[in-house]
């Protein structure tokens, strides 16, 4: 019965999706649009492979790549600074305080302090980096700083929230038998949560960075540098050979990220 | 060693693990503890080692009282006692070495604590604790490849690193296998014989308390339902103990016990 009421439920919100979207499949193939998407098809061929532009390509390449790099970096320097302090388990709750006595205002000032650092990273998180890049765009001008700036903080609050998630979860026994032996609360993070989440959070990482990767293309729509920009350019100028060629290089950096992460990820595991 | 007075320990505002419970535990002194699953012996071991505090009670270690124990005096006390968890105690994915080094942390600073993790320090403290519970080749080995036996050994040789003045073994042997587990046993009772610590033992195999403790006491239903010399204990004190329980384990130790046993006769320790 509660099967039946899911899937009634599931069926009606794609029929109103259908509506609310146009969606229509005799628009996409049928007549007059499929005729003009072949026709805009054809003119992209063949790509611009005059070895000028492919130099200026790699080098836009190398710019989003290193857009996505070093924004994963700050990313992680972000992550760290405030997970710590943003995970409960670490600064107010659970087994490390069971037996502690503090005075009352000590506790209220670490239950704050967690909250505030899970607040800035939510607030990091859930601005959207296309937003970030546009405000940072202003800031600081154009280019690929920006890009990366906007890439590493958004991905900051991301990360954040995925490795306080980690530290939350963690095995409590081991934690738990390193205390009885007169361990200190740092201590115990190097010993027991550490060691723990590692694994989990390098492999985390390098997927958001797989991420990152395909969205520092998108941040050049807004002015932040690389590949992107010179698509929005292309595009905006009828450059459509110029386009393919940037479009064919978007793949191979996007698979060659994607086949490093995923090698690098199964070497850890 | 230890005066516990009227502890009780109340998790959730409701369910009573451990209830006004009184007792006493002098230094050097041996004792098992011994009852039905869900008795409450985890709990009042998590107590004892200053994990969880009594709800009610008070508790002396040493003539000091652990209610007004907090940050370095805490750890100080905690260094003091040593403990052996059932399992799941070490960190998986540390060296062995590290696990063994950490019973030092109580004593090691935080920058030294760290250090030793890039490179090992008091190595020969560590490879001198593995030797002694016979698995000296396993010291860079990660934690997680050694098997459940091996692994309680690590901890033993940790414990033997922090050098407490107690030791709580809660079941240290019950997911170990049986030969094993009388070992582990002689190991940790040597232990508190040559150096005079005091020793608890949380024991699932009552003919293993027989055989090794002069004291024994049972729990049931987080009371004492006895606290005799290991001579006194008889049957009826056992049937008692395991009565209701309905436990499969609990049931086979009334039968074991039943039985004519050896397990009384051969106990070393007839202490009045």
């Amino acid at each position: 019965m509660r099967n039946l009421m899911v899937a009634g439920g599931i069926l009606a919100l794609m029929v109103w999706s259908y509506v609310g979207t146009e969606f229509s499949l005799r628009e996409l193939l049928g007549g007059e649009s499929a005729i003009q998407m072949l026709a805009y098809v054809r003119k992209l061929f063949p790509p611009d492979l005059s070895t000028q532009f492919l130099l200026k390509t790699g080098y836009w390449a190398l710019e989003t790549f290193a857009m996505s790099f070093l924004g994963t970096i700050l990313a992680i320097l972000i992550a760290c600074s405030l997970v710590f302090l943003s995970s409960r388990n670490l600064m107010f709750a659970g087994l490390l305080f069971d037996m502690e006595r503090s005075r009352p205002w000590v506790r209220v000032l670490r239950t704050l302090l967690c909250f505030s650092a899970k607040a800035v990273l939510n607030l990091l998180r859930t601005i959207p980096h296309l937003v970030w890049a546009l405000i940072l765009v202003f800031a600081v001008g154009l280019g690929p700083f920006p890009g990366m700036l906007a890439l590493g903080i958004h991905t900051g609050g991301v990360l954040g929230r995925l490795f306080g998630e980690v530290i939350e979860n963690v095995e409590v026994q081991p934690i738990e038998a390193l205390q009885a032996t007169g361990a200190g609360r740092l201590q115990i993070l190097f010993y027991g949560i550490l060691p723990q989440v590692l694994p989990e959070c390098v492999a985390y990482t390098l997927y958001r960075w797989e991420v990152n990767i395909r969205e520092a293309v998108i941040l050049g729509y807004v002015g932040a540098g690389g590949l992107g920009q010179q698509i929005q350019i292309a595009i905006s100028l009828f450059l459509e050979h110029r386009l393919l060629t940037l479009i064919l290089a978007i793949y191979l950096i996007v698979t060659a990220v994607d086949a490093l992460s995923a090698y690098l990820r199964s070497r850890m595991a | 060693m230890y005066v516990l007075d009227g502890i009780c320990k109340v998790f959730d505002g409701r369910t009573f693990a451990v209830r006004d419970l009184d007792l006493k535990i002098r230094r050097g002194e041996r004792v098992a503890l011994i009852g039905p699953s869900g008795a409450g012996k985890t709990t009042l071991f998590r107590i004892l080692n200053l994990t969880i505090p009594p709800t009610s009670g008070t508790l002396l270690f040493d003539g000091l009282e652990s209610r007004h124990f907090s940050g370095r005096r805490l750890r100080d006390v905690r260094r003091r006692i040593g403990t052996i968890y059932q399992q799941h105690n070490l960190v998986p994915r540390l060296q062995v070495v590290h696990n063994v080094l950490s019973g030092k942390l109580g004593s090691w600073s935080v920058w030294q604590a760290v250090q030793s993790l890039i490179r090992p320090a008091e190595l020969d403290l560590a490879l001198g604790a593995l030797k002694q519970v016979g698995i000296a080749n396993k010291l860079y080995e990660r934690t997680e490849t050694l098997s459940g036996g091996q692994q309680q050994r690590v901890a033993i040789a940790r414990l033997l690193v922090q050098n407490p003045e107690v030791i709580l073994a809660d079941e240290p042997v019950s997911s170990v296998d049986p030969t094993l587990a009388a070992g582990i046993v002689r190991l940790l009772i040597d232990l508190s014989e040559t150096h005079c610590k005091t020793l608890l033992m949380n024991l699932h195999s009552v003919d293993l308390a027989f055989a090794h403790f002069p004291r024994l006491i049972g729990l049931k239903n987080g009371t004492i339902s006895f606290d005799l010399p290991a001579a006194a204990v008889t049957d009826e004190h056992l049937a008692a103990l395991y009565a209701g329980s309905g436990t499969e384990a609990a049931e086979e130790e009334i039968v074991s016990r039943a039985e004519p046993s050896f397990g009384r006769s051969c106990q070393p320790h007839l202490t009045g």
